[in-house]
């Protein structure tokens, strides 16, 4: 009896969510005709140059993130004594804030830095946007890595870098695979920010972007985004597979 | 040195938005509050933030009764049918949007306040139906029935029982579904037609040309500063539960 209660949620997001997605489905199969020429379409070099354009950016964007998220993850989890809550706060608030406004607030710094309009700028603000998310699933790995097992390494005579790269870098696998999974997917298909900061250049967001609402391309446009979804999926997927579950 | 490397990494992440705010209040160097009270006279900016608050009100209100009482549906039973509602957290945003637009072309729904209202609803049942979940306390069936074994009615075990205890979770998932949809643009902007626009619609009009303005900066601060208070209740209701 109670279980009705969730009918009203599961109706809507299958009107809303779930049909919707079909269509986009249907419509890059060119539905009635079933062809995969759409497909085929925005496989040529014109897209193909997209695809190398956003997973660049994804990539090196991921990579930064990396690297400057983990010193902070690893202060934050093991060394911050008392500020440790405080500075945990600093790192999830931007999570409640769009990335549309904080875009605004990097790209106020970077215009008087004469930066707009650059690689540098879209990369500056891809990094800017996406550090909290790498941030926090290290942070996640890195606090459930009791001190005492650091601590048994030194005993043990472990120098303090052997430390890092045989126990602390290891245990914190878990962590570093989400944080690459939810900076890598969403930078693949970002446009918020390469519009704003990066003038032309295209991702596979911002064509997505043009095809759906400056071409009305709705066949071409859900062919790229079913591809991208597959991207995503098989991301999620594999992620799964290993770990059993999704955490952050 | 990890230390200064931290401070430099939270400079990074803090100082552009400190300079927006601080931007916002100053006019050639000296303290103001003109930019503020020129948004006020604005009556774009006036039409829209209106838009934005009853579209993210009705969005939560909505958002908040499905998710929550599916939430309760699946407290004990792990149906399979649960996995439904992470999907929309997984598939990108831009995907999303685009594939209510089509919807939307195909059954000719006119574009504009309710056919963005209908996205933001979906998009937050899914984030209201996790949150929720995850804080509804397990004891909670065993409370209701503790209740209906004294000899409380269903209803009263409703009321004076079951919303009470589900109540951290519900206020935490409003205050969630509220901030997506108050601040959220990809989904807005494909789902909008012509004569409904939010503030991120404005701020995205403008500021993708380039372009920074001294009123965009105190707009900007508005929505900030909404946010900021959203996250602060937020945090409070959680450490209070813990």
């Amino acid at each position: 009896m109670k279980r009705l209660l969730a009918f009203p949620s599961l109706i809507y997001l299958l009107v809303f969510f779930y049909i919707p997605f079909l269509i986009v489905l249907l419509y890059s199969l060119d539905f009635p005709n079933l062809t995969l020429k759409y497909y085929f379409e925005i496989l040529d070099s014109l897209y193909l140059k997209v695809f190398i354009n956003s997973l660049v950016l994804a990539v090196v964007t991921t990579v930064l993130c990396l690297v400057l998220a983990y010193p902070v993850a690893y202060y934050i989890a093991l060394k911050a004594g008392k500020w440790k809550n405080f500075l945990l706060i600093l790192v999830i608030l931007p999570f409640w804030i769009s990335f549309l406004l904080r875009t605004y607030a990097i790209m106020t710094l970077l215009n008087p830095l004469g930066l707009m309009f650059t690689f540098t700028a879209v990369v500056l603000g891809m990094v800017y946007d996406y550090l909290p998310f790498m941030i926090l699933p290290l942070y996640a790995s890195l606090e459930r890595l009791s001190k005492s097992q650091i601590e048994v390494s030194y005993v043990l005579g472990a120098k303090p870098s052997e430390t890092f790269l045989r126990v602390t870098l290891p245990l914190s696998k878990p962590g570093i695979v989400a944080g690459i999974i939810l900076v890598f997917t969403p930078a693949l298909g970002e446009f918020v920010v390469p519009v704003m900061l990066g003038g032309t250049y295209a991702t596979i967001g911002t064509v997505t972007w043009d095809l759906f609402l400056r071409y009305h391309n709705w066949w071409k446009g859900s062919a790229l985004s079913m591809l991208y979804i597959a991207i995503v999926l098989i991301a999620i997927i594999l992620y799964i597979r290993r770990s059993g579950r999704i955490e952050l | 040195m990890i230390k200064a490397f931290v401070l430099l990494i939270f400079l990074f992440l803090y100082a552009p938005i400190v300079y927006v705010v601080a931007s916002s209040f100053l006019d050639n160097g000296e303290l103001t509050t003109k930019w503020f009270s020129k948004l006020f006279e604005d009556r774009v900016v006036i039409n829209s933030f209106y838009n934005s608050l009853s579209l993210a009100l009705l969005a939560t209100l909505f958002s908040v009764i499905f998710g929550t009482l599916a939430a309760y549906a699946f407290l004990r039973t792990n149906m399979r049918l649960e996995s439904l509602f992470y999907t929309p957290i997984v598939i990108p945003e831009i995907t999303e949007a685009l594939s209510l637009l089509l919807f939307y072309k195909i059954v000719s729904f006119p574009l504009g306040f309710y056919s963005v209202l209908i996205g933001h609803i979906a998009f937050n049942i899914a984030f209201v139906f996790v949150i929720v979940k995850a804080r509804l306390s397990t004891h909670l069936k065993l409370v209701e029935e503790a209740s209906l074994t004294l000899g409380a009615n269903e209803i009263q075990t409703f009321f004076r029982v079951t919303v009470p205890m589900a109540m951290p979770g519900i206020v935490a998932g409003s205050l969630i579904a509220f901030t997506l949809s108050w601040d959220n643009f990809v989904k807005t902007v494909f789902t909008t037609g012509p004569g409904f626009q939010t503030l991120p619609l404005l701020i995205w009009s403008q500021a993708a040309r380039g372009v920074v303005s001294p009123s965009l900066n105190a707009l900007t601060t508005l929505m900030l500063l909404t946010s900021f208070i959203l996250a602060y209740l937020y945090v409070r209701i959680s450490i209070r539960r813990e």
